[in-house]
């Protein structure tokens, strides 16, 4: 972090109540109070206030729960701390040292790790398409990966509930996966979006136009509408792309939850009785501290979140926190994220409108004319000036004048992108590396490579994108191969000997320990993975909720799934623009 | 028909993103303010290092085409990112820190120069540096073995080409030159299909645009060469 950006934030701190309040969007403003715990025991430990934290803050703090989130970024400011700027967009994602390997070693950083409260949600595209109900059963299915210990239709009434919290923008009719339609309207096309409709319409596949997005498409209580400026990716300033920080944070602290941002956590404690009774964190000044809760969740998503587990070894648990099956840290997933670039005669201009706004899932499930398993997604991009030059440098080779010549041609070109599944491997992981952090904490070593399937499913999509690419009319086609998203590496099952937790995230190990992100997804589908984080989150909370007591003092684990608590939600989003179709029993064309 | 300012290239004559600050909120102005007065004192590169890491980013990111008036500062940029250890969040695995890879390959292509007949890099004729710097790009340096076994060329190499793609592409100048509209908030696009330009915008106006002779870039071929593809996968977030 820039130390300028903490200076700033010591002007406005939450608990003093300053006559501006703190903003959170040109209306959006924090004028609560916020509580503090300071050293007293609290009922819940978050590490992380990210998609999933801010979902578990907010719930478990409407139920009346103590709730401590420790956040390692800062506690944003969006009219002070953002920026509609690429290069001055650093500090959103997570930038501290990790090493990465194998043989085909994923970008990290920017790519897909964020940092501050809000986490990825602050810097995703926001793509929210549901995984299918194909995706819990691979396993049975195409034998290939893992089933889910949990069904499609458990998650569904999350989905349907998330989808109304951000809320997200679309078409009222749906068709893939469990078809089912969205409240919100969809947003109008951008260049990029019309080149996806003409390519494939040319070729016979449908296209879902508008969404879905978790961006606002009119006005929603104190958040504008979406102005198309094209900075998703660099945070949304404007307040129209939904967050965690701006969705689910405020009636958070609302409820008395207290967040300690800055503060990065080093280390869960166990005691003798094998409970956990606490985390240790450095503060900003980077002093170490511990804080006592009865139970920890730990939310830091695929890489930090088995750091933490893998770094809290201590005797009785060598390996690790929750790691009796060795499992922590492996079946890491990122999506195939090839990008496809093609120049067109007329103009584009394709930093307007979100990069994120037209999508098909055609190619989603198993097609066994295919020779391998499972399928993929195809969707807008629109990548800037920089991370524009940057694809053109791995899918042109372009340097030097050539470079000059083709970032000349910037509004020519449009880009759509694979999102295509991997599967889980579990060689694919994330180990302790020999560098150490500022804090003295070993960082993470990410190893990753494909597999045939993934390799096969990767070529043909490619080529299917590069196909609809030159069907929509692009007279040059070029693509980057690269991957989005990261999930696993924490994964849910129902067999303690390879899996982290079971289907609420409570860890196998430990009764009073549990990991609600990205890394306990035992599959990824071809859908980013944000919608689902957030749901799952929704859902280990109602769970939580229900148990009350028992997560403190009992160690057996009760597995009936409760009721979704609606009532739960931040005030105005339940019970408002339900889906027309969704209930209307439209069969699957 | 509006003109190009002398010294400022680009297919959209008179637009200027910088003109547009009035329309940009305060913390974004505040940021591309500061990178377009960006102190070019060095703090990472020492004198002596200067001027070659200089030459090398003048034709990793050529500007022959620019006035002094509209140069853009690419070395103050690494400088500054090297001096104060911004790193985009991870290392490859077999490589050097940052700061490390840029003294070795900084060596090695002084190594390649001189072993031929002992003029260093900075001696060499500008299209002798360009064939000199494609030869990193093609993954086939002729020299520096020692270095290089240290340290992949092609990684090397997209660290190069990415931070000097950060460093121009980040400027104003550059937008004007590409027709990127810029900073947006609280203004809002309305223009959003078929390449309109907004009120404020320019539309294209092509002209024929030559790199020079004595240079060997104006080419498309993959990192490693067309049958060897050595680049890595994306590096940035696109979704």
């Amino acid at each position: 972090m820039t130390p300028v950006l903490r200076d700033w934030w010591k002007k406005d701190v939450l608990n003093e109540r300053n006559g501006d309040g703190h903003a959170l969007g040109p209306i959006q403003k924090i004028d609560v109070s916020m509580r503090r715990f300071g050293e007293e025991e609290v009922d819940y430990v978050i590490v992380g206030v990210g998609s999933a934290g801010g979902v578990l803050l907010q719930r478990l703090s409407r139920a009346g729960f103590r709730v401590l989130g420790l956040e390692a970024g800062p506690f944003w400011n969006t009219e002070r701390d953002w920026v509609s700027d690429e290069a001055g967009s650093h500090n959103l994602y997570w930038e501290d040292l990790r090493i990465t390997g194998g043989e085909h070693p994923l970008a990290l950083g920017a790519n897909n790790s964020g940092r501050g409260v809000g986490g990825g949600s602050v810097h995703w595209a926001a793509f929210t398409p549901r995984l299918h109900p194909s995706d819990f059963r691979i396993h049975s299915e195409d034998g290939v990966g893992i089933d889910w210990p949990m069904t499609y239709e458990e998650l569904k009434p999350y989905y349907e509930q998330l989808e109304l919290e951000m809320p997200v923008a679309g078409p009222a009719y749906y068709p893939w996966g469990d078809p089912h339609g969205y409240a919100y309207g969809p947003h109008p096309m951008g260049g990029v979006g019309d080149v996806l409709i003409k390519g494939c319409t040319r070729l016979g596949i449908g296209v879902s136009i508008g969404g879905p997005v978790a961006i606002l498409s009119g006005s929603h209580g104190d958040r504008p509408h979406c102005i198309y400026r094209g900075f998703c990716i660099q945070a949304c300033k404007v307040g129209a792309k939904a967050s965690t920080l701006i969705t689910h944070v405020p009636d958070a602290l609302e409820n008395g939850a207290e967040i300690r941002d800055n503060c990065m956590v080093s280390r869960i404690h166990v005691n003798k009785e094998n409970r956990v009774t606490g985390v240790s964190y450095f503060d900003a000044k980077g002093k170490e501290h511990f804080q006592k809760a009865r139970a920890v969740i730990v939310s830091g998503y695929a890489i930090e979140t088995p750091r933490l587990l893998l770094n809290s070894a201590c005797p009785g648990y060598e390996n690790g926190l929750a790691n009796s099956s060795d499992t922590v840290g492996r079946y890491l997933m990122a999506q195939a994220g090839n990008v496809v670039l093609g120049r067109f005669e007329e103009l584009v201009r394709m930093y307007k409108a979100p990069p994120a706004h037209a999508l098909t899932e055609e190619f989603y499930e198993t097609d066994p004319k295919r020779d391998f398993a499972r399928g993929f997604a195809i969707q807008t991009v629109g990548p800037l000036p920089i991370a524009f030059a940057k694809q053109m440098m791995t899918a042109k080779g372009a340097w030097g004048w050539g470079l000059r010549r083709v970032m000349m041609d910037y509004n020519h070109w449009a880009s759509i992108a694979l999102l295509g599944e991997i599967l889980p491997w579990p060689e694919n992981r994330v180990q302790l590396a020999e560098e150490k952090d500022r804090f003295g904490l070993p960082v993470a070593k990410v190893t990753f490579n494909l597999h045939d399937n993934d390799k096969k499913l990767i070529e043909f999509g490619k080529n299917k994108v590069m196909e609809v690419m030159h069907a929509a009319g692009a007279q040059e086609v070029v693509q980057e191969s690269r991957y989005a998203h990261l999930v696993g590496a924490a994964r849910m099952g129902s067999d303690p000997r390879t899996s982290v937790v079971d289907k609420f995230g409570r860890t196998h190990d430990l009764s009073n320990l549990f990991v609600c992100d990205g890394s306990v997804l035992p599959t990824q589908g071809s859908a980013n993975p944000g919608l689902t984080i957030q749901a799952l989150a929704a859902r280990t909370a109602d769970y939580l909720i229900a148990q009350g007591e028992s997560i403190f003092t009992r160690k057996d684990r009760d597995m009936m799934q409760p009721a979704i608590r609606r009532d739960l939600a931040p005030p105005g989003t339940y019970g408002r623009g339900i889906p027309r179709l969704a209930n209307a029993g439209l069969a699957k064309p | 028909m509006k003109r190009n300012i002398e010294g400022q290239p680009g297919y959209y004559p008179g637009f200027s993103t910088l003109a547009q600050q009035p329309y940009w909120d305060e913390a974004t102005r505040k940021a591309v303010l500061e990178r377009v007065s960006r102190s070019r004192k060095l703090r990472f590169f020492t004198p002596e290092e200067a001027p070659l890491i200089e030459a090398i980013f003048e034709h990793i990111l050529p500007q022959g085409d620019r006035s002094e008036q509209y140069r853009i500062p690419i070395v103050p940029a690494v400088d500054d990112r090297l001096y104060n250890n911004r790193i985009d969040g991870y290392r490859y695995e077999g490589m050097p820190p940052d700061q490390e890879a840029y003294r070795l390959g900084m060596q090695a292509i002084e190594e390649i120069a001189k072993q031929k007949d002992g003029r260093g890099f900075l001696e060499l004729t500008p299209l002798e540096q360009d064939k000199l710097l494609k030869t990193l790009h093609d993954g086939k340096p002729e020299g520096a073995r020692n270095i290089w076994e240290r340290m992949p060329v092609h990684r090397f190499w997209m660290l190069l080409v990415q931070d000097a793609a950060e460093a121009y592409y980040s400027h104003p100048y550059a937008w004007d030159e590409i027709g990127f509209g810029g900073p947006a908030y609280p203004r809002a696009y309305m223009r959003l299909e078929h390449g309109e330009p907004e009120p404020w915008e320019v539309n294209e106006q092509r002209y024929a645009w030559l790199a020079p002779e004595d240079s060997v870039s104006d080419v498309s071929e993959w990192i490693g060469g067309h049958d060897k593809h050595l680049a890595t996968p994306g590096q940035g977030g696109s979704h």
